[in-house]
């Protein structure tokens, strides 16, 4: 078989192009994928557990239909836990967002000063000034016109508008996220019977390459979405670990957010960042330097995280080249945006294994010559009886 | 309904009990095997897989005859295979490439039985893959010794 020619410039001309055609129509269609990909997520969390059950002698169906019960009371569970503390943090956000606000312009003029004090060309801030007088006569506020209370009131002005959007945006996807367990379910239950079903239609030619394609295309996602969750969890213990040291409040809630804001590479990690230095700035106000620290531990994380745990879990799994995986990182992320930064890596993943072995297919001219042999075959037979002498 | 047994339901499961590899499994247990298996229908003189190829699993033949032939051998058929027999077992071991070419002799049924496949079925039902295993490693074992016996004739005429 031709290997050099299967994996060839041409082929991974056609993988790149087939990945960005790919991200543009999930890009569309994101409705549907996202409650597919949390689907496919949740199957790989639960097959071992069915395969579990399946070993102690329940069949398939029986297996699914209990792992997948015992999980949705599990989730119904957690989901009784959080959502009086998400919505109670929900509520006293409105509230807190100025606090949030005043605490992260504080960090940047206390950043700013440090610096302006070892880099000439970085302005000091401007004095901070005192709060509003209060004028007696007539009992409104005066407020000084400063640049800083323009930023700030801009800030919470967008926050306020933009809280309403995510509200309504989560609204939104509450109806595609309610088909996650139902997909779940099916992808448990009929996905060999599934995998037969397309095997069906492949020619006696192609039939054990094509066996071989599933089985690399399945293995590959698998073991991309298992070395994320392990990802997800090693982040979450480190940084909640951190966290827990720095004696931030809830540390492990956050190091779990920021932990799931990673998947969204680079701006995921920012936003983590970002959220974590707030947090800490507004909890611990009398001591300056905590925020520091903040941003040292999440600094430290990700290194730990792209230098150790992402080539022991995904980076092992999807066996690409650094540059290839940045390189695509940005290329989804011009293609189709957030949700392109997202799919790009599982979607790259399971085009890349499947358009090398399409490529040693399409290559491979023996299979050709085989295929088109029993083409003639069938041919032969369909005509047997129809110039026979009467 | 209830009462009908296992083997009138399922005609396949029937003829899957004839083949030596399934021959200690009860029905439910074939059941398990079956929803693995895939099913292929080869016309006569078509190729299955050939000498070189890399092997993915194992061939189980349900109706017609399958020969074996191997390039350069001076013997014209190496082996033929019938209904119940199995070949390219090795595959169903280590991902080592096919010795020989399979042909279909005449219109032939065979369900094939992935590696992958099978690994799964021995973390999921290890009481049946055991069973299966242990079938095809006396299978491997008669063979071996049909080739030290050809072996010793082949010297023995020499």
């Amino acid at each position: 078989m031709n290997r050099a020619l299967a994996s060839g410039p041409i082929v991974w001309f056609g993988i790149i192009v087939t990945t960005c055609l790919l991200l543009l129509v999930f890009q569309t269609a994101l409705w549907l994928v996202m409650p597919v990909l949390l689907a496919i997520v949740c199957y790989y969390i639960m097959s071992p557990c069915v395969n579990l059950a399946m070993s102690k002698g329940l069949t398939r169906a029986h297996a699914v239909f209990i792992v997948t019960v015992l999980f949705c009371i599990f989730l119904g569970m957690v989901g009784w836990i959080v959502t009086p503390k998400i919505s109670e943090a929900f509520n006293g956000w409105k509230d807190k967002q100025d606090a949030y606000v005043q605490d992260g312009e504080k960090i940047i003029r206390g950043a700013q000063g440090t610096l302006s004090k070892y880099l000439f060309f970085i302005h000091p801030p401007a004095p901070q000034l005192p709060p509003p007088a209060v004028n007696r006569r007539s009992s409104t506020p005066v407020v000084p016109v400063v640049p800083s209370d323009d930023i700030k009131d801009s800030v919470a002005k967008s926050l306020n508008e933009h809280s309403s959007d995510i509200a309504l945006e989560l609204l939104h996807w509450i109806p595609s996220l309610l088909l996650v367990p139902y997909l779940t379910y099916f992808f448990l239950l009929d996905g060999p019977r599934f995998k037969r079903f397309l095997v069906q239609a492949i020619p006696n030619a192609f039939f054990e390459k094509t066996l071989y394609l599933l089985y690399r295309i399945e293995d590959q996602m698998r073991r991309y979405f298992q070395g994320l969750l392990a990802l997800t969890a090693l982040d979450t213990i480190c940084l909640g670990a951190g966290l827990w040291s720095l004696g931030i409040n809830a540390p492990f809630l956050l190091a779990t957010v920021a932990a799931v804001l990673a998947w969204l590479p680079y701006l995921g990690s920012i936003m983590g960042c970002v959220m974590v230095v707030l947090v800490a700035a507004h909890d611990v106000p009398d001591n300056p330097f905590l925020p520091y620290w903040a941003v040292g531990l999440f600094i430290l994380v990700r290194l730990l995280d792209d230098f150790v745990f992402l080539p022991l879990t995904v980076g092992r799994s999807l066996r690409m080249h650094p540059l290839v995986t940045v390189l695509m990182i940005l290329l989804g992320g011009a293609v189709a945006g957030i949700s392109g930064l997202l799919l790009v890596m599982p979607v790259l993943g399971v085009v890349m294994v499947a358009g090398q072995i399409i490529g040693e297919l399409v290559t491979d001219e023996r299979i050709l010559a085989r295929h088109r042999h029993a083409r003639e075959l069938s041919r032969l037979r369909a005509r047997a009886d129809l110039y026979a002498e009467r | 309904m209830f009462f009908r047994p296992a083997t009138s339901r399922h005609p396949r499961l029937n003829l899957l009990k004839s083949v030596v590899l399934f021959k200690d499994l009860s029905m439910h247990e074939l059941g398990v095997v079956d929803n693995l298996l895939h099913e292929r229908r080869y016309l006569a003189d078509e190729v299955i897989f050939d000498e070189g190829e890399e092997g993915q699993g194992l061939f189980v033949v349900l109706s017609g005859r399958v020969k074996t032939t191997r390039q350069g051998s001076t013997r014209g058929v190496l082996l033929e295979f019938g209904p119940g027999s199995f070949f390219g077992e090795v595959a169903l071991l280590d991902q080592s490439v096919r010795s020989a070419q399979a042909r279909a002799v005449e219109d032939t049924l065979i369900v094939s039985l992935f590696r992958a496949e099978f690994y799964s079925l021995l973390q999921t039902n290890s009481a049946i893959a055991s069973r299966i295993s242990f079938q095809l490693a006396r299978a491997l074992a008669a063979r071996l010794r049909q080739v030290i016996v050809q072996t010793d004739q082949h010297h023995g005429s020499a």
